[in-house]
C-alpha cells in the first residue's frame, strides 16, 4: 500500500527533497560555471572590440523589409561572393571548407578593405593586411560564396528609423588577434533606388 | 486507488459489508487529502506579477544599457536556481524542480541574448553546446526526469540551430547526448525517458544524414544502434521503449516507400551503396542479436524483418512488392508473437499494422486495374473480413489468457 503514493507521472520520483552536501557543492559550481560562461561571452565581445583591428566593409544594399519580420538585418558583403581566381589552395574548394580571406585596404579609400586571396589555411600577413575567417557556402564555375558569421546584425532602435529604403551600409568589423570577429558599428550610406 | 474513489464509493462498500466503517476510516487515513488547492492562489498571483515584470523588460529590452541587460539575465539565472533549491529544501519538490528547469532555460536564453548584444554570431558551436552540457550536469545532479526530458529537447534544438543556422553539425553535442543521457538512462532505466531519448537521438541522426548529404537509408545504421542498445538493457519495459522510435521510423519509411514509390526528387538520394550498407547493418544486427541472446529474448529478433533492404529493388512494381513483403513479414511476425505470448496490447498493435499494410497493398496493387466503385467495394469487404478474422483470433487469445490466469489463481494457495 505504500507504492501508490508515488504516481508514475510524478516528474521526480527518484529525487530526494534535499541534495546531499557534496551535491550541493557541485550545484554551486555548476551555477557559477553558467554565470561565468555568460560573462565570458560578454568579455569576448568587449575584448574583440578593444584589442582587435578595425576594418570597414561595404555591403550590398540592405532590404529594410527584413526588419518587419525580426530584429536583425541579413547583410551581404561585397566579399561574400568572390571570384574563384582568388582561391590559393592546392585542391578545389568544396562546400563547408574553411576559408581564410586575406584583406587589404583599397588604394582608392584607405579604410575600405577588399579581398586579395582566399586560403584553405591561415596565411601570413604583412603591414596593413588582415585575415577574416569564413567558410565556403557554395561553389560554382567562376566563383565562391562565403560566410563569415557576420551576416546578421541585430539592429539597435536608433537605426530602425533610418532604414526606410534600400541602402548600402558601411560596416565596421573588429577582428581580434585570436581570429574572432564582431560588428562594432554600422553606418548608412546613400539610398539605392 | 485515490482518495476520491474511497470518498465516493466507500459508504457503499460499508453498506454491502465489504469493509467495516472503521476499516473505511483507516483506508481514508492512508490517503491524506492534499492541501494544494489553497497554495495555488499565491502561486498564480506571483506568476502574474512575474509576467508583468517580464513584459516590461521585454518591451524596453533594446533601449536598456548593455550592462543592465547582462545584469538582469544573470540575476534571473541565479534567482531561478536559488529559488529552486529553497523550495526543494522546504519539501516543495515539484515547484523547486520547475524553478531549476526555468534556470536552465534562462541559461540558454542568456547565451543567445548576450551573443546578440555583442553581435557575436560566429561559427561558435561551443556557445550552445554549453547549454546542453549544463542540462546534462543538472540531470545527473538532481536525478530528475523533468531535467532529463528538457535536456533531450535542448540538445535537439542546439543541433537543429547548428545545422540550420550555422551550417555545421556539432559532433560533441551528439556524442554528449548519446553518452551523457544514454548512460543516465542505462543506470536508471525508465520507459518514458527511453522513448524520448531515442526520439531525440533519431532527430540528431536525421540532421546528420541531411547535413552530410549522404543517402538517406544510412539513417538506419545509427537508428538501429539505438535499437541494439535497448537489447542490452536489463530492464525490459525501458529497453522496449527505447526500441519504439527506431522501429516506428523504419515502419513509416517502408510504408511511405510502398505507398509513394520512388519519385524523381529523392530517387538519387535513397539507396546507400549495397555492400557497405549491408556490412554495417549486419554488424549492428550481430550486436543486437548478442544482446538479445544474453537477455534471453531471441524471439524479439523478428523486429529485424523490418530492416530487410527491400528498397534496393528499383522501378514501380518491384519496389512496391518488395516493400510490401517487408511490411507483411514484420506485421505478421508481430501478430504471431502477440498470439503466442497472449499479450492483448501487442495483439492490438499487430492488428493495426497488419490492416494498415493490407490497405496499402490493396491500394497500391489494384488501383490501376479495377473500376473505381469495384475497387472501393472489394477493398472495404477485404478490410472488414480481415478485421473480423483478426478480432476473432484476438478474442480467442484473450479468452485463453484469462482462462490460464484464472486456473493459475485458483491453483495458488489461499493466503
Amino acid at each position: 500500500m505504500t507504492e501508490p503514493f508515488i504516481s508514475d507521472l510524478n516528474p521526480v520520483p527518484a529525487a530526494t527533497p534535499a541534495l546531499p552536501a557534496h551535491h550541493r557543492r557541485w550545484l554551486l559550481w555548476l551555477v557559477a560555471a553558467q554565470v561565468l560562461f555568460v560573462l565570458g561571452v560578454a568579455v569576448a565581445g568587449y575584448a574583440t572590440a578593444a584589442l582587435g583591428r578595425t576594418i570597414t566593409l561595404q555591403t550590398e544594399p540592405v532590404d529594410p523589409r527584413d526588419l518587419l519580420y525580426g530584429d536583425h538585418l541579413r547583410l551581404r558583403y561585397q566579399i561574400s561572393e568572390l571570384p574563384g581566381s582568388l582561391w590559393r589552395g592546392a585542391k578545389q574548394p568544396r562546400r563547408k571548407d574553411a576559408a581564410y580571406v586575406l584583406l587589404e585596404p583599397q588604394p582608392t579609400s584607405a579604410d575600405n578593405y577588399a579581398a586579395v586571396g582566399i586560403y584553405p589555411e591561415a596565411p601570413a600577413t604583412t603591414g596593413q593586411q588582415v585575415v577574416l575567417r569564413g567558410s565556403v557556402q557554395d561553389v560554382w564555375r567562376r566563383g565562391l560564396r562565403l560566410r563569415y558569421g557576420l551576416e546578421r546584425y541585430y539592429v539597435p532602435e536608433t537605426m530602425t528609423r533610418q532604414l526606410r529604403h534600400r541602402r548600402r551600409l558601411r560596416v565596421q568589423v573588429s577582428i581580434a588577434p585570436w581570429g574572432q570577429a564582431r560588428i562594432t558599428q554600422v553606418d548608412t550610406l546613400g539610398v539605392v533606388r | 486507488m485515490s482518495r476520491k474513489v474511497l470518498e465516493t464509493d466507500g459508504p457503499q462498500w460499508v453498506r454491502r459489508g465489504v469493509i467495516t466503517e472503521a476499516q473505511r476510516e483507516q483506508l481514508l487515513a492512508l490517503y491524506p487529502s492534499e492541501a494544494n488547492a489553497i497554495g495555488l492562489l499565491p502561486l498564480l498571483g506571483s506568476l502574474l506579477v512575474l509576467l508583468s515584470a517580464l513584459s516590461v523588460v521585454a518591451a524596453n529590452w533594446q533601449s536598456l544599457p548593455e550592462l543592465l541587460r547582462l545584469g538582469l539575465l544573470l540575476a534571473t539565472l541565479v534567482a531561478a536556481y536559488a529559488g529552486g533549491e529553497y523550495f526543494r529544501r522546504r519539501g516543495n519538490t515539484s515547484l523547486g524542480m520547475g524553478l531549476v528547469a526555468l534556470g536552465l532555460v534562462v541559461f540558454g536564453a542568456s547565451i543567445v541574448l548576450t551573443s546578440q548584444l555583442y553581435q557575436l554570431i560566429g561559427y561558435d558551436l561551443t556557445g550552445l553546446l554549453a547549454w546542453a552540457v549544463a542540462g546534462m550536469g543538472l540531470t545527473w545532479l538532481y536525478r530528475s526526469r523533468l531535467l532529463f526530458l528538457l535536456t533531450v529537447v535542448i540538445s535537439g534544438i542546439v543541433q537543429g540551430y547548428n545545422t540550420g543556422q550555422l551550417g555545421a553539425f556539432s559532433y560533441l553535442t551528439a556524442a554528449g547526448t548519446a553518452l551523457g543521457l544514454g548512460l543516465y538512462w542505462w543506470r536508471r532505466p525508465d520507459a518514458l525517458l527511453g522513448g524520448v531519448l531515442a526520439g531525440g537521438l533519431l532527430w540528431q541522426a536525421a540532421l546528420l544524414i541531411n547535413h552530410l548529404h549522404v543517402k538517406i537509408t544510412w539513417f538506419f545504421i545509427p537508428a538501429m544502434l539505438v535499437y541494439a542498445l535497448g537489447d542490452w538493457q536489463a530492464d525490459r519495459p525501458a529497453g522496449r521503449a527505447l526500441q519504439g522510435p527506431p522501429l516506428a521510423a523504419a515502419f513509416l519509411f517502408t510504408l511511405g516507400l510502398a505507398l509513394f514509390g520512388e519519385s524523381d526528387f529523392y530517387a538519387g538520394q535513397l539507396r546507400a551503396p549495397l555492400v557497405p550498407y549491408l556490412a554495417a547493418l549486419t554488424a549492428v544486427l550481430a550486436l543486437s542479436l548478442v544482446g538479445k541472446q544474453r537477455r534471453g529474448r531471441l524471439g524479439g529478433a523478428t523486429d529485424w524483418l523490418l530492416l530487410l533492404p527491400g528498397f534496393y529493388f528499383t522501378g514501380g512494381l518491384p519496389l512496391a512488392i518488395a516493400t510490401l513483403v517487408v511490411l507483411y513479414a514484420y506485421s505478421g511476425s508481430v501478430l504471431l508473437r502477440a498470439h503466442q505470448e497472449q499479450n492483448p496490447d501487442r495483439v492490438t498493435l499487430g492488428t493495426v499494422l497488419f490492416v494498415l499494410t493490407t490497405a496499402v497493398a490493396y491500394f497500391k496493387l489494384t488501383w490501376g486495374y479495377f473500376d473505381k466503385s469495384l475497387f472501393f467495394l472489394l477493398g472495404g469487404l477485404l478490410l472488414l473480413g480481415l478485421s473480423w478474422w483478426l478480432q476473432r483470433r484476438a478474442a480467442r487469445t484473450l479468452a485463453a489468457a484469462n482462462a490460464a490466469s484464472a486456473s493459475a489463481a485458483s491453483a495458488a494457495p489461499k493466503p
